[in-house]
């Protein structure tokens, strides 16, 4: 029998053995936030990188991934966007390209979805992309952190690389809409029921909190439109994740992140006082791995996260 | 045959002062759906457990409850889908409603949002003689054929988060009933329309996706987005932060390359804004205090000139 195999074939095997024999090396989109007001959750992630024993390569002449908002003016300029920073990762031989941010997730893989599955998607972008000589060829796969940490380095292996374990510490999950909705796009796991943030708090020694908050919005991108909305939201959440005992927040979106951290205290005047302080995924798993937590940014925070780690006797 | 226990949110307003829950057990066939189950307690066990339905094929709306913490119809949900392992299924009333009896809520507030709406064909002319059609083409038609399936249920409204702390927000389906009419090649008053629904707070959409969970796949957020879209192509209430928002962004998107958080906060409140500007600045001073601030200039990526292209190409509107 013949088994001679088209080129593109033999293209497409050759790629997914490079894939597979040399997985430590990812393109890396770390998106706005994490370069600017959460810079901490950069250095955490090239942390843990490091930790983890992969590269990320951060695809610096990356854009902004339109944030959800740019598809509010015009249907095409995110996709054209994101196909400019994919071409720019398949320059540069690294399709399999990670983000550590949820909302981050959800546009890129939405666009994605877009230029694979239509060819007057693909044909618009590229022949704007061909302006300036770039080419998307329609390889790339975009994942979240915390996707990698359970397909590519597996909850067991985390168990055993975990050095200083959270001593149960009640960590309430916090999604983010974008890395779960909509499930026709991101479908990694069920978006009703998710439970990867449990498994990653579980293996790293923590007590996972369930609430009905963990899969809901935090208001981020409302926060300018109309005061006491976004707070509210926020207070909302932290009340169901405080009532039902949590000491913390994980999440793996700075969006998120910014909201959780920067507005219970305003939201206190109609849910109470909160204060839970909110870790970045990153953050968390680095120190139960062993990065020194003085490295991780945690001074950074508006709730500071280490006097309940003191109380848990994670730091001194 | 399973065993199915429903564990039903009691309650009402008549007589309680609080709710409480009762548990009843019914045999029914595993693959049978939660309405069906909660029919045969009704018929078999508790005739006083009230809901509501009518067509148990997922038709006219009635029927939408909380499943075990998420929103949707019961005649559409198989209980094999949502019990745990001991046959359990928690039902409650739909959130973000007054609740009536048991599992009936007080539906007024998503009907008044969409009687606003004025939720019928405002025409040019009047047509008093019916002499000529009102002929739409296909390509027209297919942009509303999804927005008319809509049956009502609220399912989204229930599960809006924006809703559920300021009921002043039209919420999904009235603002993707809005798009019906907005997008209506025979209706008139497209730009009032726009206007009203933006009064209403069509910019106060969280873009949170809550309402992709829509039973009839009318996806309200994707015909939020839509009616923004309007807006901006019509130029109508551009002065309001939400639009100013949306262009901000892609303005310094198309500078920099980047989301500049900074610029954001200025243009979508207004740099000469004093007012607004000193209601965000605690939390400015705060993470400012922590060495959090954003830069102020931002620099641009490398090749920040092909965004630049990208937008110009499309024509994108940066202000
Ligand atoms: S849009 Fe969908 S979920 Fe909302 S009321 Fe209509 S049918 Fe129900
Ligand atoms: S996407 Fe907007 S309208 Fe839909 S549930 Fe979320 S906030 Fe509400
Ligand atoms: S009974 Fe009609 S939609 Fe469920």
């Amino acid at each position: 029998m013949s088994t001679t195999l088209l080129p593109e074939q033999r293209a497409g095997d050759a790629h997914k053995q490079t894939k597979s024999s040399q997985s430590k090396r990812y393109g890396f989109f770390p998106g706005c936030v994490a370069k600017e007001s959460c810079k901490e959750l950069f250095n955490s992630a090239m942390l843990l990188a490091d930790r983890l024993g992969i590269e990320l390569v951060e695809l610096t002449a990356a854009s902004c991934c339109g944030a959800s908002v740019v598809n509010d003016t015009n249907r095409d300029v995110a996709r054209v966007l994101n196909a400019r920073t994919y071409a720019q990762a398949e320059a540069l031989g690294l399709d399999d390209v990670i983000t550590i941010c949820s909302t981050c997730t959800g546009h890129m893989r939405a666009a994605n979805k877009e230029l694979l599955e239509s060819d007057v998607h693909m044909t618009q972008a590229n022949a704007i992309l061909g302006k300036f000589g770039a080419r998307y060829n329609g390889t790339v796969t975009v994942r979240h952190l915390l996707w990698l940490l359970i397909d590519d380095i597996g909850l067991d292996r985390l168990r055993e690389m975990v050095v200083r374990p959270l001593n149960g510490l009640k960590v309430a999950p916090f999604y983010g809409c974008h890395i779960i909705r909509p499930e026709s796009v991101n479908g990694w796991e069920s978006s009703r029921r998710p439970h990867s943030l449990e498994d990653i708090i579980a293996a790293i020694g923590g007590e996972p909190i369930d609430y009905a908050g963990k899969t809901r919005c935090c208001g981020f991108h409302i926060q300018l439109e109309k005061e006491g909305v976004a707070t509210s939201m926020v207070g909302q959440n932290m009340r169901m994740a405080k009532d039902r005992g949590a000491q913390a927040v994980l999440t793996p979106c700075p969006l998120c992140h910014l909201a959780l951290d920067g507005y219970q205290a305003d939201s206190a005047a109609r849910w109470g006082r909160t204060d839970l302080p909110t870790f970045h995924l990153p953050q968390l798993v680095a120190f139960a791995l062993g990065v020194p937590p003085e490295k991780l940014g945690l001074n950074k925070h508006l709730i500071d996260p280490r006097t309940v780690m003191v109380a848990q006797e994670l730091i001194a | 045959m399973a065993q199915i226990t429903l564990d039903v949110f009691r309650f009402d307003e008549a007589v309680d002062v609080v709710p409480h829950r009762s548990q009843v057990t019914v045999d029914v066939p595993e693959t049978t759906t939660v309405l069906d189950a909660l029919e045969t307690a009704k018929a078999e066990v508790d005739g006083s457990i009230s809901f509501r339905r009518s067509c148990r094929s997922a038709i006219c709306g009635s029927c939408s409850m909380n499943i075990n913490g998420t929103t949707g119809l019961a005649c559409k949900t198989p209980c094999n889908t949502v019990m745990d392992k001991d046959g359990v299924i928690q039902v409650d009333p739909m959130p973000n409603f007054q609740p009536m009896k048991d599992l009936v809520v007080h539906m007024d507030p998503f009907w008044d949002k969409y009687t606003r709406l004025k939720p019928y064909l405002q025409p040019a002319d009047r047509d008093e003689d019916h002499a000529t059609e009102r002929r739409v083409s296909p390509e027209d038609m297919k942009k509303l054929v999804d927005v008319a399936n809509c049956v009502m249920c609220a399912t989204c409204y229930a599960l809006c988060p924006v809703v559920s702390v300021d009921p002043a927000f039209a919420g999904p389906a009235a603002i993707a009933y809005a798009y019906r009419f907005i997008e209506d090649v025979r209706d008139s008053k497209r730009d009032e329309r726009i206007a009203q629904i933006s009064e209403d707070y069509l910019w106060l959409c969280a873009h949170c996706y809550a309402c992709s969970y829509c039973p009839k796949h009318v996806d309200p957020n994707d015909r939020i987005v839509d009616v923004k879209r309007a807006a901006i192509a019509d130029r109508v209430m551009m002065n309001e932060r939400g639009p100013r928002h949306a262009l901000t962004v892609n303005r310094t998107i198309r500078q920099t390359g980047m989301l500049d958080e900074t610029e954001l906060i200025l243009g979508t409140i207004g740099r000469f804004n004093v007012r607004g500007l000193l209601k965000v600045a605690p939390l400015g001073l705060r993470m400012a205090a922590k060495g959090k601030l954003p830069p102020i200039f931002l620099k641009p990526i490398p090749k920040v000139d092909e965004v630049r292209t990208i937008f110009d190409a499309l024509e994108v509107p940066v202000a």
